[in-house]
């Protein structure tokens, strides 16, 4: 018996792509940090710098769940945890997600107002090298800045989630594509107003809003389901995933076995829980229990703590 | 890393393109209620707050610092200012509802109309602080004789546990006085590293007006360097007058 058990290794091959994707994330939150100091410098009275400022905090969730999830992943179960930190992930992100989405709801509520009652934003001057500069021309200008990083970083990010099977990197190279889908939105506001069009600041905001509630929403149900172990999904949440299936198709080529049903959770990039095994007969069941364990861990280097038990009969 | 998802530099230079020669056109940002536009084509109408030094209610033509400067700016805009006076309240509802065009009356950044109305950018700072006479010196205030003009400045002193002595002018420095440096300029004092406040002076012109306000705030930047010297002149006709 193995409690408290060992943590959860990588296997080999998939080392270099964790730590690629370790170091994008590194990256993804310098560069958006970045982001939000120049876009907070000069984000005036604009609905549109502000949404925007909200989208970019939001974007820093995913990395850091990540960088947190892979390093609670190695610490292994205790007395006081015996099965483990791994959701640790999952509470941050529902917390997280939900005080964002409540951002999202305000700005995008503020926005509609302001729409509404004709509100015309007013942006000035600011003093740079002696000139006098048209504050919107700043907020164009971080606004190309927080374009570049999140397009570039989500587009490496995609197939090493794919590779590692990892929706909180899924998640996050989606939310950077909203990012950078946002912060064109966002230029176009700006420049709305230029031309004069003063509704154009809340429009922009309004969209971007709406890019805020859907990051969101989506990551709070992804982590609610995860906390309800819902069953395991592929990695963009779309499809069943096969290895269940493929997991009970195997056992049952076993000769002593009748009938196996697996019931597997997602503990963040992994997969555990139970399969129940209907032998033929009790005979070495010790020993066949322990072959379909190794069987059962062979078909998916994501399989971690599973728990092969041996049941009458697989009917109620 | 597979050649599909490589950064592709052509939309940035597309998206440069496009911007560079939008930035750099002059006459943008515009007015979404043309007002720079029409200013020129009417008087400017100018609501006034009384406020000396800044805005002063005089006989005959209104006098003050922010009415001077908005003389010429209007004479640069080729227009004639259109005075208004009234009070604080019915001003800024004028300008919010573009009623009026500017209004003045030495407001500060800190004004709450700020969320209703579209504030220039400071266009001048003043820091309140306490000097006294050459040759003397104070670390605190706390217990100490300080002569004050205005009511703003005698308030914060008074927080500060003074005992505050309020005059209409200074005239005879005998021991510490706060004011605004521009003033103390014109006293025969030594200033003390004693600051009570710093205030960034705005006029309120209509929300939104961008292109009239960014006209406006160029202005009032090619002036900084004369507002102190106007500010005393300023303050010292209103004394005579008085």
């Amino acid at each position: 018996m193995k409690l408290p058990g060992d943590p959860f290794r990588l296997p080999p091959d998939k080392r270099p792509a964790s730590n690629r994707a370790k170091r994008l994330e590194v990256l993804t939150i310098i560069f958006v940090l970045s982001i939000i100091g120049v876009i907070s410098a000069v984000m005036g009275t604009s609905q549109t710098m502000k949404a925007m400022w909200v989208e970019d905090v939001l974007s820093l969730v995913p990395p850091i769940a990540f960088l947190i999830g892979r390093r609670f992943s190695d610490k292994a179960p205790d007395q006081q945890f015996l099965y483990g930190y791994r959701r640790t992930v999952a509470i941050a992100f529902l917390s997280a997600a939900t005080a964002l989405l409540g951002l999202g709801l305000y700005i995008l509520i503020d926005s509609i107002a302001k729409l509404a009652y004709a509100e015309a934003p007013t942006i000035q001057t600011v003093e740079l090298f002696g000139y006098r500069i048209w504050l919107g021309w700043l907020m164009v200008a971080a606004l190309i800045y927080s374009i570049i990083p999140p397009l570039i970083l989500g587009r490496m990010k995609l197939p090493l989630a794919r590779e590692l099977h990892d929706k909180a990197l899924h998640t996050d190279a989606n939310i950077n594509k909203g990012d950078w889908l946002a912060a064109v939105a966002g230029v176009f506001g700006i420049l709305g107003i230029a031309y004069g069009y003063w509704w154009s600041d809340s429009v922009a905001a309004i969209l971007i809003s709406a890019e805020i509630l859907r990051d969101g929403f989506s990551d709070m149900r992804n982590s609610i389901a995860q906390l309800m172990n819902r069953v395991p999904t592929s990695v963009d949440g779309k499809d069943d995933d096969p290895v269940p299936a493929k997991i009970e198709e195997e056992l049952q080529r076993l000769s002593w076995v009748k009938k196996a049903r697996a019931r597997l959770r997602e503990d963040g990039d992994v997969l555990t829980g139970e399969i129940f095994v209907v032998p033929r007969d009790e005979q070495n069941l010790l020993d066949r229990l322990q072959q379909a364990t190794d069987v059962a861990h062979g078909i998916d280097w994501r399989l971690y703590d599973v728990n092969v038990v041996p049941v009458r009969s697989l009917e109620p | 890393m597979n050649h599909s998802n490589r950064f592709r530099p052509i939309p940035f230079v597309l998206l440069s393109c496009v911007l560079a020669p939008i930035i750099s056109c002059s006459n943008l940002p515009r007015d979404p209620k043309q007002t720079l536009r029409r200013v020129q084509t009417r008087p400017m109408r100018v609501g006034l707050v009384e406020h000396p030094p800044w805005v002063i209610r005089a006989n005959g033509e209104p006098r003050g610092a922010e009415v001077e400067l908005i003389r010429q700016f209007a004479n640069e805009l080729g227009t004639t200012p259109e005075w208004h006076w009234g009070g604080a309240q019915e001003q800024m509802e004028a300008v919010e509802n573009y009623g009026l065009d500017l209004v003045i009356g030495g407001f500060t950044s800190r004004s709450p109309w700020k969320d209703y109305v579209g504030f220039t950018a400071p266009y001048f700072e003043e820091t309140i602080r306490v000097a006294t006479p050459p040759g003397t010196s104070v670390k605190t205030v706390k217990g100490v004789q300080v002569l004050a003009e205005d009511d703003a400045a005698m308030a914060l002193l008074e927080q500060k546990g003074a005992t505050v002595i309020r005059v209409n002018e200074i005239q005879s420095v005998t021991g510490p006085v706060a004011a605004p440096d521009w003033r103390l300029q014109t006293l025969n004092v030594t200033n003390t590293d004693i600051e009570l406040d710093h205030v960034k002076h705005v006029m309120a012109a209509p929300p939104g007006e961008n292109g009239f306000i960014k006209r406006l705030d160029e202005f009032l930047y090619q002036k900084r360097p004369s507002l102190a010297s106007l500010l005393q002149q300023e303050s010292q006709q209103n004394e005579i007058a008085r």
